[in-house]
């Protein structure tokens, strides 16, 4: 983690996600279910490797 | 001697130091990282030759630094509540277009502020070369936060609900908040798509969210570079889309007034002399209109700056600035921008930064006097605190234009000394007249001072 002098606003972080696009929205909604202690859509993606992370992305988001 | 510049202490990548006309930027390991990867891109070497980033050489750093860049310092530094509509839209443009580049350069840009932003010779050019780094997977724009409350919601206030945004800049210096923007945003531009993601759901969503880390979450989730770039393009294309026109005619046609063409020429004349008379380097046109003085002062070589309250003319003042040295600030004589921000310096007022040689005013003192109730010799006392020469037009009471802003008022309930003779009396206190000359209308006369 990098540490910023801005405080880039949390809920702000997650809608610029949404606004990127469909992708965006599967990043969006998994991330925002991690922040709300809802379990992760993908239990392993801790662990996985970045290009991993990216490719679960372009799923579409499930509920 | 160095000295901080005060509006420089928020980023602790990067601060600047002044040294007379020096201007040192000073690096932590950090910050050099991020001017290493920037200065080996294509695109930085672009945009520092066609103007959109300020030059930047690398030096040896001082004691305490891990790096330093000398930067050329800048003539005139102005604040988003000084610029008009379309300077905050090319601002805006400008700081996408880069951040756009860097990341295609695998860079970033960390914040997204309009004071990183200045405008030369009529251009906007970004200054703050400590914002760029280099770009980590999965990390989100940092700024985009900073770029609604700064750029966009202040041009969607003016363009959307009709209201001027820089009195809120002023106000705040850190912007709207995506809140208070969606109070403000009413009827269907409530529904609007743009108003709705970037206004209305930002809102809810900070509402939502409140101080929670969601960085590492996103990164985890999969957020890239690509997120970034979609969001960039839609906000140039949504800023793009953003106009503001004023309604009412107002000053926008002054030059047509039949008093103003008939002076035009004896003014012009009688300015020039002047400039010969005081080869000034930096002339302050105070109530510039549609400047056109401010572009006889240019034309003879002088950083000539032109303020006036009301924005759609000096709006079109900027937009036909490109390429000239003449600058423009938008602010109210009668209340100009103070000092202002942490202790009181971080923003400093318009006047102490525009430093002027030489202050021009013609067909303005009577809109303090007779307009904004400010007595004469206290108009004249706050001309002689710049300790430079004044070219000034002074109207007398009886002066058809006068009479319009009187309105209502009684003679007794004026300022005394707004005649002729009890204002030459008032001038030849604090200052010398070193030339004159009456203007056809016998109701106006022109002066060129010299402080005593």
């Amino acid at each position: 983690m990098i540490f910023g002098y801005l405080d880039p606003g949390s809920g702000s972080l997650i809608l610029q996600a949404v606004i990127g696009g469909l992708t965006g929205i599967g990043v969006a909604y998994k991330a925002y279910r991690a922040k709300r202690g809802l379990g992760k859509v993908d239990p392993g993606s801790e662990q996985d490797g970045d290009e991993e992370k990216a490719g679960d992305a372009a799923l579409p988001a499930e509920s | 001697m160095s000295t901080p510049v005060p509006g420089s202490f928020r980023d602790p990548a990067s601060r600047v130091v002044l040294d007379g006309d020096k201007v040192t930027r000073l690096l932590d390991k950090r910050g050099v990282e991020g001017w290493r990867a920037l200065s080996r891109t294509e695109f930085f070497r672009k945009a520092v030759a066609d103007g959109r980033l300020i030059e930047s050489v690398e030096v040896d750093p001082p004691d305490g630094s891990a790096g330093a860049l000398i930067h050329p310092r800048l003539d005139l530094i102005t604040y988003p509540y000084e610029w008009t509509f379309s300077m905050l839209r090319d601002a805006a443009l400008l700081q996408l277009d880069l951040l756009e580049e860097a990341l295609s350069a695998g860079l970033t840009i960390k914040d997204a502020t309009p004071y990183n932003i200045q405008f030369v010779d009529g251009r906007p050019r970004f200054i703050d070369i400590g914002s760029f780094e280099t770009y980590r997977k999965g990390e989100p724009w940092i700024g985009y936060r900073q770029f609604t409350r700064q750029f966009l919601f202040p041009l969607m206030l003016r363009a959307w609900v009709g209201v001027p945004f820089q009195p809120w800049l002023r106000g705040d210096l850190e912007g709207l908040t995506p809140a208070q923007m969606s109070k403000l945003l009413a009827g269907r531009k409530r529904f609007n798509t743009s108003a709705l993601l970037h206004v209305r759901a930002q809102a809810r969503m900070e509402s939502r969210m409140g101080d929670r880390a969601v960085r590492k979450d996103l990164s985890e989730a999969g957020f890239n570079a690509d997120l970034i770039l979609a969001n960039v393009r839609k906000l140039r294309n949504l800023v793009g889309s953003l106009s503001w026109e004023e309604g009412e005619q107002g000053w926008s046609t002054y030059g047509e007034c039949s008093h103003v063409a008939r002076d035009r020429t004896a003014k012009s004349e009688f300015l020039e002399t002047a400039l010969k008379r005081f080869a000034p380097r930096r002339v302050v046109d105070l109530g510039a209109n549609d400047g056109h003085f401010s572009r006889i002062a240019a034309a003879n070589g002088a950083l000539a700056i032109a303020i006036d309250s009301y924005e759609p003319v000096l709006d079109e003042v900027y937009r036909t600035s490109a390429g000239t040295s003449l600058a423009v600030a938008l602010t109210d004589l009668a209340n100009p921008s103070p000092s202002q921000g942490w202790a009181s310096q971080e923003r400093a007022s318009l006047m102490e930064r525009a430093r002027p040689d030489l202050i021009l005013a013609f067909g303005v003192i009577h809109h303090l006097i007779y307009g904004a109730s400010i007595p004469p010799g206290e108009v004249v006392r706050w001309l002689s605190t710049f300790g430079c020469p004044v070219v000034l037009e002074f109207v007398s009471p009886s002066d058809e234009m006068v009479s319009k802003l009187v309105g209502n008022k009684l003679p007794h309930e004026l300022h005394p000394g707004g005649e002729e003779s009890e204002f030459r009396a008032i001038l030849d206190k604090l200052f010398v007249t070193s030339d004159e000359h009456v203007l056809s209308s016998a109701t106006r006369v022109l002066f060129a001072l010299e402080p005593r």
